[in-house]
């Protein structure tokens, strides 16, 4: 129940951020994805099942509560959870850029694959020019603000997991 | 939980999260904006616009300070765009408001022109030069003898008399302004009717002499040009009645034997455009 809420409050902070903070920071035509990268660390800090369940919540409440397209971004945000955990498990004594590298190349698949899907749908019909460059854009801002909230995804984590009571 | 069992419990998560996401799109899809899900998502707006005004209103100073910076080079871009754009549109307007002073200036000397009567012959000139050396109070004009104008004829602004020709070429000539000391003009005081000799003191009102210390003068008299005309002898430069200024200044001074006046130019010198040369004043 405490995880569930936090993870709720969590995913809520972010949204409000990427519609408010970040709303007017479009640089060169995009602006950092919020969601991917509580996915992505998410992910990498809790693994598979976590990535996956944090991605899921996230892209639904994304697509309901800012009116986009219902199930694409949760559906991205699922296998980009999944398959992060799944990439997590098998790096041994991580960096301390892993993470940065991690978030950046998650939000750049996630974005272009998002992209895709929605082009499928006829929901967004750009060019493969355009789709790339907003991919790798998201996946830069994305990286630049890892070092900055990886730590309070990390602080935020630790916390939501159930104490373990311990007898001697 | 063996690994095995935890990772096949997390495929399972996984693909139950995936399919759900698949139903949803696809709902979505086939309802399209009148469906349960878009009513649902309205609901969910409904509930997040509160709390995005809420949070906007607090961080609305961050995100200006953000979106500035990432905004500064088309910023920057924009301010040399606009910078432009003003420089142009004030160069407009100063071309325009030249535009409409030098028609003024043109419709007074037109006046001026209707009000010397149709015997009177006058060209009108531009101001093309002033004077180079500080010693001389001279202006040159785009009009010379190619257009009938010779030496000593009088020339002057809507405002007033301005001097008279010393030089011409073909298609120039300089005009001695009233200013030069070398300069001097029979004048008349518009109320006692006297007359005196007007010479150019520089860049000072001009000092009216010969006017007999009996005359009554007050500052704000005008002075016109005399105009005399001696049969068989001499003949004044300039036509009667044409202003040359107001009296400035008058010196009481019972021991001298003339009255000090000093007049200042009805002609504004410094900002002189256009001028009218008197080619014949109809006398013959």
């Amino acid at each position: 129940m405490r995880r569930a809420l936090l993870l709720s409050a969590v995913i809520l902070t972010a949204l409000l951020l990427q519609t408010t903070v970040l709303a007017d920071v479009r640089l060169l035509g995009a602006k950092p994805e919020l969601m991917y990268l509580l996915t992505i660390v998410f992910a990498f800090l809790e693994g598979p099942a976590s990535g996956a369940v944090t991605g899921f919540v996230g892209g639904m409440a994304q697509d309901f509560l800012l009116d986009e397209p219902k199930g694409i971004t949760a559906l991205t945000l699922t296998l980009l959870g999944y398959g992060i955990g799944l990439i997590r498990q098998y790096v041994v004594g991580p960096s301390p850029v892993f993470p940065v590298v991690l978030v950046a190349g998650g939000t750049f698949v996630g974005v272009l694959f998002n992209g895709v899907v929605r082009f499928l749908l006829g929901q967004f019909d750009v060019t493969v020019l355009y789709q790339l460059r907003v991919a790798a854009l998201s996946a830069v801002y994305n990286a630049i603000l890892t070092p900055l909230l990886f730590p309070v995804l990390r602080r935020a984590a630790e916390v939501s997991r159930s104490r373990r009571v311990s007898r001697w | 939980m063996s690994l095995p069992t935890r990772a096949r419990s997390t495929r399972l998560l996984v693909v139950t999260l995936v399919s759900i996401s698949l139903v949803t799109i696809t709902l979505d899809y086939r309802q399209g904006e009148s469906g349960l899900l878009a009513e649902a998502g309205d609901v969910a707006l409904t509930v997040m616009s509160p709390l995005q005004e809420a949070v906007s209103r607090v961080t609305h100073p961050i995100g200006n300070f953000f979106s500035t910076l990432v905004r500064l080079p088309s910023i920057r871009r924009e301010n040399v765009d606009l910078a432009d754009r003003l420089a142009g549109l004030e160069s407009q307007m100063a071309t325009t408001t030249a535009d409409a002073a030098r028609l003024a200036e043109l419709e007074a000397l037109l006046q001026l022109k209707e009000s010397f009567g149709k015997k009177v012959e006058t060209t009108g000139a531009q101001v093309i030069a002033n004077g180079a050396s500080n010693f001389d109070w001279t202006v040159t004009i785009d009009k010379g003898s190619s257009d009938g104008i010779a030496v000593d004829m009088p020339v002057v602004a809507s405002a007033g008399l301005v001097g008279h020709v010393t030089r011409v070429a073909p298609d120039s000539a300089v005009i001695q302004l009233l200013l030069d000391p070398d300069s001097s003009v029979a004048g008349r005081l518009d109320l006692s009717r006297k007359t005196g000799l007007l010479t150019g003191e520089g860049d000072q009102d001009l000092r009216m002499g010969l006017v007999d210390t009996t005359t009554a003068v007050e500052p704000g008299e005008q002075v016109v040009t005399a105009g005399y005309k001696v049969p068989g002898a001499a003949q004044g430069l300039y036509p009667p009645g044409i202003l040359i200024g107001s009296v400035s200044r008058v010196l009481p001074d019972d021991a001298a034997l003339e009255k000090y006046v000093t007049v200042r130019p009805a002609v504004d010198f410094s900002a002189l455009d256009v001028v009218l040369v008197v080619l014949s004043d109809g006398s013959g």
